[in-house]
Protein backbone atom coordinates (compact mmCIF):
# COMPACT_ATOMS: atom_id res chain seq x y z
CA UNK A 1 0.00 0.00 0.00
CA UNK A 2 1.27 3.46 -0.93
CA UNK A 3 2.39 5.81 2.01
CA UNK A 4 0.64 9.51 1.44
CA UNK A 5 3.10 11.85 2.68
CA UNK A 6 2.54 12.97 6.37
CA UNK A 7 3.45 16.09 7.90
CA UNK A 8 6.53 13.91 9.15
CA UNK A 9 8.19 12.91 5.95
CA UNK A 10 7.97 16.51 4.89
CA UNK A 11 9.94 17.50 7.98
CA UNK A 12 12.76 14.86 7.54
CA UNK A 13 13.01 15.86 3.75
CA UNK A 14 13.44 19.34 5.33
CA UNK A 15 15.75 18.38 8.03
CA UNK A 16 17.96 16.28 5.67
CA UNK A 17 18.00 19.19 2.96
CA UNK A 18 19.28 21.47 5.48
CA UNK A 19 22.07 18.91 6.45
CA UNK A 20 23.29 18.67 2.98
CA UNK A 21 23.32 22.49 2.75
CA UNK A 22 25.28 22.81 5.84
CA UNK A 23 28.08 20.31 4.94
CA UNK A 24 28.02 21.82 1.55
CA UNK A 25 28.70 25.22 2.79
CA UNK A 26 31.19 23.55 5.14
CA UNK A 27 33.06 21.98 2.27
CA UNK A 28 32.99 25.44 0.27
CA UNK A 29 34.53 26.93 3.23
CA UNK A 30 37.22 24.70 3.84
CA UNK A 31 38.13 24.59 0.05
CA UNK A 32 38.37 28.68 -0.26
CA UNK A 33 40.12 28.55 3.17
CA UNK A 34 42.38 26.32 1.76
CA UNK A 35 42.68 28.05 -1.86
CA UNK A 36 43.18 30.98 0.37
CA UNK A 37 45.84 29.83 2.35
CA UNK A 38 47.66 28.19 -0.81
CA UNK A 39 47.29 31.49 -2.99
CA UNK A 40 48.64 33.27 0.48
CA UNK A 41 51.73 31.19 0.36
CA UNK A 42 52.25 31.66 -3.41
CA UNK A 43 52.04 34.93 -2.90
CA UNK A 44 54.42 35.41 -0.29
CA UNK A 45 56.35 32.82 -2.24
CA UNK A 46 56.62 35.17 -5.22
CA UNK A 47 57.19 38.19 -3.48
CA UNK A 48 59.83 36.59 -1.01
CA UNK A 49 61.21 35.70 -4.48
CA UNK A 50 61.04 38.63 -6.05
CA UNK A 51 62.53 40.49 -3.32
CA UNK A 52 65.47 38.38 -3.16
CA UNK A 53 66.07 38.70 -6.49
CA UNK A 54 65.12 42.44 -7.44
CA UNK A 55 68.57 43.07 -8.46
CA UNK A 56 68.86 39.87 -10.39
CA UNK A 57 65.69 40.78 -12.55
CA UNK A 58 66.43 44.41 -12.73
CA UNK A 59 70.17 43.56 -14.26
CA UNK A 60 70.57 40.23 -15.64
CA UNK A 61 68.30 40.16 -19.09
CA UNK A 62 68.82 36.42 -19.38
CA UNK A 63 67.32 35.97 -15.63
CA UNK A 64 64.19 39.02 -16.57
CA UNK A 65 62.95 36.33 -19.55
CA UNK A 66 63.11 34.00 -17.38
CA UNK A 67 61.06 35.39 -14.75
CA UNK A 68 58.89 36.49 -17.10
CA UNK A 69 57.88 32.60 -18.38
CA UNK A 70 57.63 31.53 -15.13
CA UNK A 71 55.23 34.36 -14.34
CA UNK A 72 53.36 33.51 -17.78
CA UNK A 73 53.13 30.00 -16.34
CA UNK A 74 51.17 30.57 -13.41
CA UNK A 75 49.03 33.36 -15.21
CA UNK A 76 50.36 36.53 -13.73
CA UNK A 77 51.38 39.50 -16.13
CA UNK A 78 53.86 41.58 -14.08
CA UNK A 79 53.34 44.43 -16.72
CA UNK A 80 49.82 44.25 -16.72
CA UNK A 81 49.43 47.41 -14.48
CA UNK A 82 51.61 49.82 -12.88
CA UNK A 83 49.71 49.78 -9.49
CA UNK A 84 50.08 46.57 -8.77
CA UNK A 85 52.26 44.90 -5.58
CA UNK A 86 54.47 43.66 -8.41
CA UNK A 87 55.10 47.49 -9.82
CA UNK A 88 55.77 48.51 -5.84
CA UNK A 89 57.87 45.60 -5.30
CA UNK A 90 59.99 45.35 -8.53
CA UNK A 91 59.79 48.29 -10.15
CA UNK A 92 59.88 45.97 -13.19
CA UNK A 93 56.64 47.78 -15.12
CA UNK A 94 58.56 51.36 -14.81
CA UNK A 95 61.48 49.31 -16.31
CA UNK A 96 59.31 48.54 -19.44
CA UNK A 97 57.38 51.70 -19.29
CA UNK A 98 60.71 53.65 -19.68
CA UNK A 99 62.05 51.25 -22.05
CA UNK A 100 59.12 51.89 -24.00
CA UNK A 101 59.56 55.61 -24.17
CA UNK A 102 63.11 55.24 -25.17
CA UNK A 103 62.06 52.77 -27.98
CA UNK A 104 59.50 55.81 -29.37
CA UNK A 105 62.58 58.16 -29.30
CA UNK A 106 64.85 56.11 -31.14
CA UNK A 107 62.12 55.78 -33.84
CA UNK A 108 61.52 58.88 -33.84
CA UNK A 109 65.06 60.21 -33.88
CA UNK A 110 66.28 58.12 -36.75
CA UNK A 111 63.52 58.42 -39.18
CA UNK A 112 64.78 60.71 -41.64
CA UNK A 113 67.89 58.20 -41.87
CA UNK A 114 65.78 55.09 -41.81
CA UNK A 115 62.21 56.33 -42.96
CA UNK A 116 60.99 54.67 -39.50
CA UNK A 117 61.50 51.27 -40.07
CA UNK A 118 64.87 50.34 -37.97
CA UNK A 119 66.81 46.94 -37.69
CA UNK A 120 65.85 45.80 -33.68
CA UNK A 121 69.46 44.99 -33.79
CA UNK A 122 70.19 48.34 -34.57
CA UNK A 123 67.38 49.74 -31.98
CA UNK A 124 68.79 47.56 -29.25
CA UNK A 125 72.75 48.61 -29.80
CA UNK A 126 71.42 52.18 -29.69
CA UNK A 127 69.36 51.13 -26.37
CA UNK A 128 71.99 49.61 -24.75
CA UNK A 129 74.47 52.99 -25.47
CA UNK A 130 71.62 54.99 -23.31
CA UNK A 131 71.74 52.38 -20.31
CA UNK A 132 75.58 52.21 -20.41
CA UNK A 133 75.05 54.48 -17.35
CA UNK A 134 72.50 52.74 -15.27
CA UNK A 135 74.84 49.20 -16.71
CA UNK A 136 71.30 47.97 -16.78
CA UNK A 137 71.50 45.51 -20.04
CA UNK A 138 68.84 45.46 -22.60
CA UNK A 139 67.92 42.05 -24.61
CA UNK A 140 66.05 41.77 -27.91
CA UNK A 141 63.17 39.84 -25.20
CA UNK A 142 62.99 43.28 -23.38
CA UNK A 143 62.76 45.62 -26.75
CA UNK A 144 59.93 42.97 -27.84
CA UNK A 145 58.15 43.07 -24.94
CA UNK A 146 58.41 46.96 -24.41
CA UNK A 147 57.32 46.93 -28.40
CA UNK A 148 53.86 44.96 -27.54
CA UNK A 149 53.24 47.27 -24.71
CA UNK A 150 53.35 50.14 -27.39
CA UNK A 151 50.83 48.37 -29.66
CA UNK A 152 48.39 49.14 -26.65
CA UNK A 153 48.80 53.03 -28.15
CA UNK A 154 47.81 51.96 -31.23
CA UNK A 155 50.40 54.08 -33.25
CA UNK A 156 51.38 51.39 -35.49
CA UNK A 157 54.35 50.36 -34.06
CA UNK A 158 55.03 46.83 -35.04
CA UNK A 159 57.86 43.76 -35.61
CA UNK A 160 58.19 42.47 -38.77
CA UNK A 161 59.86 40.27 -40.00
CA UNK A 162 61.88 39.86 -43.09
CA UNK A 163 64.14 37.41 -44.19
CA UNK A 164 66.62 37.42 -41.69
CA UNK A 165 66.02 40.27 -39.88
CA UNK A 166 63.74 41.55 -37.17
CA UNK A 167 62.56 45.05 -38.10
CA UNK A 168 60.95 47.65 -35.71
CA UNK A 169 58.12 49.60 -38.06
CA UNK A 170 57.06 53.18 -36.02
CA UNK A 171 55.61 54.24 -39.61
CA UNK A 172 52.21 52.54 -40.21
CA UNK A 173 53.30 52.38 -43.85
CA UNK A 174 52.11 48.35 -45.67
CA UNK A 175 54.95 46.81 -47.20
CA UNK A 176 53.39 44.48 -49.47
CA UNK A 177 55.19 41.16 -50.57
CA UNK A 178 57.34 43.06 -53.35
CA UNK A 179 58.64 45.44 -50.81
CA UNK A 180 59.51 42.73 -48.84
CA UNK A 181 61.33 40.37 -51.20
CA UNK A 182 63.82 43.76 -51.85
CA UNK A 183 64.64 44.24 -48.03
CA UNK A 184 65.02 41.21 -47.82
CA UNK A 185 67.48 41.01 -50.84
CA UNK A 186 69.15 44.19 -49.77
CA UNK A 187 70.30 42.53 -46.12
CA UNK A 188 72.88 40.64 -48.33
CA UNK A 189 75.20 43.97 -49.24
CA UNK A 190 72.65 46.43 -47.86
CA UNK A 191 71.62 47.71 -51.07
CA UNK A 192 70.14 46.30 -54.37
CA UNK A 193 70.61 47.28 -58.32
CA UNK A 194 67.72 46.73 -60.75
CA UNK A 195 69.77 44.23 -62.99
CA UNK A 196 70.28 42.09 -59.48
CA UNK A 197 66.83 42.28 -59.02
CA UNK A 198 65.46 41.58 -62.38
CA UNK A 199 68.03 38.88 -62.14
CA UNK A 200 67.27 37.24 -58.67
CA UNK A 201 63.74 37.82 -58.60
CA UNK A 202 62.71 37.20 -62.18
CA UNK A 203 61.13 40.62 -62.25
CA UNK A 204 60.53 42.62 -65.20
CA UNK A 205 62.87 46.12 -65.00
CA UNK A 206 59.57 47.94 -65.08
CA UNK A 207 58.11 46.17 -61.44
CA UNK A 208 61.47 46.32 -60.12
CA UNK A 209 61.67 50.49 -60.98
CA UNK A 210 58.31 50.56 -59.16
CA UNK A 211 58.84 49.23 -56.16
CA UNK A 212 62.00 50.88 -55.52
CA UNK A 213 60.21 53.92 -56.67
CA UNK A 214 57.83 53.50 -53.57
CA UNK A 215 60.84 52.89 -51.65
CA UNK A 216 62.20 55.85 -52.18
CA UNK A 217 59.18 57.74 -51.79
CA UNK A 218 58.55 55.87 -48.20
CA UNK A 219 61.79 57.13 -47.26
CA UNK A 220 63.16 53.88 -46.62
CA UNK A 221 66.16 53.34 -49.41
CA UNK A 222 68.61 56.10 -50.97
CA UNK A 223 70.17 56.13 -54.33
CA UNK A 224 74.22 56.03 -55.03
CA UNK A 225 75.48 57.10 -58.09
CA UNK A 226 78.84 57.02 -57.47
CA UNK A 227 79.91 53.92 -57.95
CA UNK A 228 82.41 53.31 -60.76
CA UNK A 229 80.70 50.44 -62.45
CA UNK A 230 77.81 53.38 -63.04
CA UNK A 231 74.76 51.38 -62.20
CA UNK A 232 72.96 53.04 -59.40
CA UNK A 233 72.39 51.39 -56.08
CA UNK A 234 69.44 51.43 -53.97
CA UNK A 235 70.69 51.32 -49.97
CA UNK A 236 68.16 50.68 -47.26
CA UNK A 237 69.51 52.14 -44.15
CA UNK A 238 66.98 49.79 -42.23
CA UNK A 239 69.10 46.99 -43.26
CA UNK A 240 72.49 48.29 -43.08
CA UNK A 241 72.54 50.14 -40.33
CA UNK A 242 74.61 53.66 -40.88
CA UNK A 243 76.74 53.21 -38.63
CA UNK A 244 77.93 50.16 -39.27
CA UNK A 245 78.79 50.20 -42.88
CA UNK A 246 82.45 50.76 -43.81
CA UNK A 247 84.13 50.71 -47.05
CA UNK A 248 82.66 49.92 -50.17
CA UNK A 249 82.88 46.57 -52.26
CA UNK A 250 84.88 44.21 -49.23
CA UNK A 251 81.30 42.49 -49.16
CA UNK A 252 81.37 41.62 -53.03
CA UNK B 1 85.66 55.24 -36.54
CA UNK B 2 87.66 57.51 -39.50
CA UNK B 3 89.25 60.72 -38.79
CA UNK B 4 90.65 63.01 -40.80
CA UNK B 5 93.90 64.42 -38.50
CA UNK B 6 91.29 65.03 -35.14
CA UNK B 7 88.68 65.57 -36.65
CA UNK B 8 86.09 62.85 -36.09
CA UNK B 9 83.90 62.41 -39.27
CA UNK B 10 80.68 61.21 -38.72
CA UNK B 11 79.24 57.83 -39.19
CA UNK B 12 76.86 59.12 -42.68
CA UNK B 13 80.18 59.97 -44.16
CA UNK B 14 81.29 56.11 -44.75
CA UNK B 15 77.71 55.64 -46.11
CA UNK B 16 77.49 55.58 -50.30
CA UNK B 17 74.47 57.12 -50.61
CA UNK B 18 74.91 60.32 -49.09
CA UNK B 19 77.27 61.15 -51.63
CA UNK B 20 74.79 60.87 -54.07
CA UNK B 21 72.36 63.97 -54.26
CA UNK B 22 68.62 62.32 -52.61
CA UNK B 23 65.83 62.72 -55.01
CA UNK B 24 62.79 62.19 -52.11
CA UNK B 25 62.71 66.20 -50.44
CA UNK B 26 62.17 64.59 -46.84
CA UNK B 27 65.41 62.33 -47.68
CA UNK B 28 67.24 65.13 -49.27
CA UNK B 29 66.40 67.60 -46.23
CA UNK B 30 68.13 65.57 -43.94
CA UNK B 31 70.71 64.80 -46.43
CA UNK B 32 71.69 68.86 -46.96
CA UNK B 33 71.37 69.42 -42.72
CA UNK B 34 74.00 66.56 -42.37
CA UNK B 35 76.48 67.70 -44.55
CA UNK B 36 75.75 71.60 -43.52
CA UNK B 37 76.66 70.15 -40.05
CA UNK B 38 79.34 68.50 -41.16
CA UNK B 39 80.64 71.34 -43.14
CA UNK B 40 80.74 74.09 -40.29
CA UNK B 41 82.08 71.71 -37.50
CA UNK B 42 84.92 70.39 -40.04
CA UNK B 43 85.76 74.42 -40.75
CA UNK B 44 85.39 75.22 -37.45
CA UNK B 45 87.53 72.70 -36.00
CA UNK B 46 90.31 73.02 -38.81
CA UNK B 47 90.16 76.68 -38.91
CA UNK B 48 89.23 77.14 -42.14
CA UNK B 49 87.89 79.47 -44.12
CA UNK B 50 87.78 79.65 -47.46
CA UNK B 51 86.33 76.50 -49.34
CA UNK B 52 87.44 76.23 -52.95
CA UNK B 53 84.99 74.12 -55.30
CA UNK B 54 87.07 73.72 -57.66
CA UNK B 55 89.77 72.61 -55.04
CA UNK B 56 90.42 69.16 -52.95
CA UNK B 57 88.82 69.66 -50.00
CA UNK B 58 89.02 66.74 -47.99
CA UNK B 59 85.18 66.69 -47.17
CA UNK B 60 84.20 66.25 -50.55
CA UNK B 61 85.39 62.63 -51.28
CA UNK B 62 86.24 59.78 -49.32
CA UNK B 63 88.43 57.85 -50.57
CA UNK B 64 87.67 54.74 -48.00
CA UNK B 65 84.27 54.00 -50.10
CA UNK B 66 85.23 55.71 -53.31
CA UNK B 67 82.70 58.24 -53.32
CA UNK B 68 82.84 61.58 -54.04
CA UNK B 69 80.36 64.88 -54.46
CA UNK B 70 79.57 66.29 -57.27
CA UNK B 71 80.01 69.97 -58.39
CA UNK B 72 76.00 69.98 -58.07
CA UNK B 73 76.36 68.68 -54.80
CA UNK B 74 78.76 70.54 -53.52
CA UNK B 75 77.18 73.60 -54.92
CA UNK B 76 73.76 72.98 -53.02
CA UNK B 77 75.05 72.02 -49.74
CA UNK B 78 77.33 75.51 -49.36
CA UNK B 79 73.63 77.24 -50.81
CA UNK B 80 72.30 76.10 -48.07
CA UNK B 81 75.04 77.28 -45.52
CA UNK B 82 74.89 80.53 -47.33
CA UNK B 83 70.73 80.87 -46.93
CA UNK B 84 71.62 80.31 -43.50
CA UNK B 85 74.27 83.51 -43.31
CA UNK B 86 76.80 80.65 -42.00
CA UNK B 87 78.56 81.17 -45.58
CA UNK B 88 78.99 83.94 -48.76
CA UNK B 89 79.96 83.29 -51.96
CA UNK B 90 83.67 84.97 -52.71
CA UNK B 91 82.78 85.25 -56.80
CA UNK B 92 79.66 84.84 -59.21
CA UNK B 93 80.96 81.91 -60.49
CA UNK B 94 80.28 80.30 -57.27
CA UNK B 95 84.06 78.75 -57.44
CA UNK B 96 84.85 80.02 -53.51
CA UNK B 97 83.21 79.90 -50.75
CA UNK B 98 83.85 81.90 -47.43
CA UNK B 99 82.92 79.80 -44.27
CA UNK B 100 81.62 81.58 -41.39
CA UNK B 101 81.67 79.35 -38.39
CA UNK B 102 81.83 81.84 -36.47
CA UNK B 103 79.40 84.81 -37.51
CA UNK B 104 80.21 88.45 -38.20
CA UNK B 105 79.03 89.66 -34.75
CA UNK B 106 80.15 86.45 -32.47
CA UNK B 107 83.61 87.33 -34.06
CA UNK B 108 83.34 91.02 -32.71
CA UNK B 109 81.90 90.03 -29.65
CA UNK B 110 85.11 87.78 -29.53
CA UNK B 111 87.24 90.01 -30.27
CA UNK B 112 85.88 92.48 -27.49
CA UNK B 113 86.61 89.36 -25.03
CA UNK B 114 90.45 88.58 -25.92
CA UNK B 115 91.12 92.42 -26.02
CA UNK B 116 89.48 92.57 -22.32
CA UNK B 117 91.60 89.41 -21.27
CA UNK B 118 94.89 90.50 -22.38
CA UNK B 119 94.56 94.30 -21.18
CA UNK B 120 95.09 95.80 -24.58
CA UNK B 121 91.61 98.44 -23.93
CA UNK B 122 93.15 101.80 -25.35
CA UNK B 123 96.17 100.72 -26.56
CA UNK B 124 96.96 100.43 -30.38
CA UNK B 125 97.52 96.55 -32.54
CA UNK B 126 98.29 96.32 -36.07
CA UNK B 127 95.33 93.84 -37.30
CA UNK B 128 98.97 91.73 -38.18
CA UNK B 129 99.24 91.70 -34.54
CA UNK B 130 95.56 90.32 -33.98
CA UNK B 131 96.29 87.19 -36.57
CA UNK B 132 99.53 86.31 -35.68
CA UNK B 133 100.59 87.96 -32.47
CA UNK B 134 102.27 86.19 -29.21
CA UNK B 135 98.55 86.99 -27.24
CA UNK B 136 96.86 85.04 -30.23
CA UNK B 137 97.69 82.10 -30.16
CA UNK B 138 95.63 79.29 -29.09
CA UNK B 139 93.08 81.02 -29.53
CA UNK B 140 90.39 81.29 -32.57
CA UNK B 141 91.83 84.71 -33.54
CA UNK B 142 95.14 82.91 -34.87
CA UNK B 143 94.91 82.38 -38.07
CA UNK B 144 91.99 84.42 -38.90
CA UNK B 145 90.85 84.90 -42.43
CA UNK B 146 91.96 88.43 -43.02
CA UNK B 147 88.21 89.61 -44.03
CA UNK B 148 86.72 88.45 -41.66
CA UNK B 149 88.64 90.09 -38.93
CA UNK B 150 88.34 93.41 -40.86
CA UNK B 151 84.50 93.27 -41.16
CA UNK B 152 84.17 92.18 -37.60
CA UNK B 153 86.67 94.98 -36.58
CA UNK B 154 84.86 97.52 -38.92
CA UNK B 155 81.28 96.56 -37.17
CA UNK B 156 83.13 97.13 -33.79
CA UNK B 157 84.27 100.41 -35.29
CA UNK B 158 80.67 101.62 -36.21
CA UNK B 159 79.74 100.69 -32.26
CA UNK B 160 82.12 103.07 -31.41
CA UNK B 161 84.16 100.26 -29.81
CA UNK B 162 87.57 100.13 -31.90
CA UNK B 163 89.26 102.86 -34.36
CA UNK B 164 90.68 101.42 -37.41
CA UNK B 165 93.83 102.92 -38.75
CA UNK B 166 94.37 102.68 -42.51
CA UNK B 167 98.74 102.48 -43.24
CA UNK B 168 100.23 103.22 -46.04
CA UNK B 169 99.89 99.15 -46.91
CA UNK B 170 97.59 96.69 -45.95
CA UNK B 171 100.27 95.45 -43.78
CA UNK B 172 100.14 98.37 -41.10
CA UNK B 173 96.59 98.79 -40.98
CA UNK B 174 96.46 99.58 -37.08
CA UNK B 175 93.16 99.66 -34.80
CA UNK B 176 93.10 100.98 -31.21
CA UNK B 177 90.26 99.78 -28.99
CA UNK B 178 88.12 101.17 -26.65
CA UNK B 179 85.77 98.58 -25.19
Amino acid sequence: MRRRPGIAGLQTAAATRDQYRLVGENVAKIRTDLMKEQLETFRTQLEEFARKHKNDIRKNPTFRSQFHEMCAKVGVDPLASNKGFWAELLGIGDFYYELGVQIVNICLETRPQNGGLIDLQELRNLLCQRHKATRESVSEDDCLRAISKLKVLGSGFEVISVGKKKLVRSVPTELNKDHNAILEMAQTNGYVTVEEIERKLSWSSGRAVDVLMSLLEEGLAMIDDGHRDGKRRYWFPCVSPISATSGSDQKN
Amino acid sequence: MQRLGEFKLPAFFNYPPYFTLQPVRETREKQVQLWKELILDYCRNQKVFVVGLEEDFPLFSNPVIERSLSHEAKELFLSALVNEGRAEWMDKGHKKCLILWMRIQDWADYIVNFVKENGFEDSVMTVEDIRSGFESRGTDLAGIDRSVLMRALRLLEQKGKAAIFRGTSTDDEGVKFSV
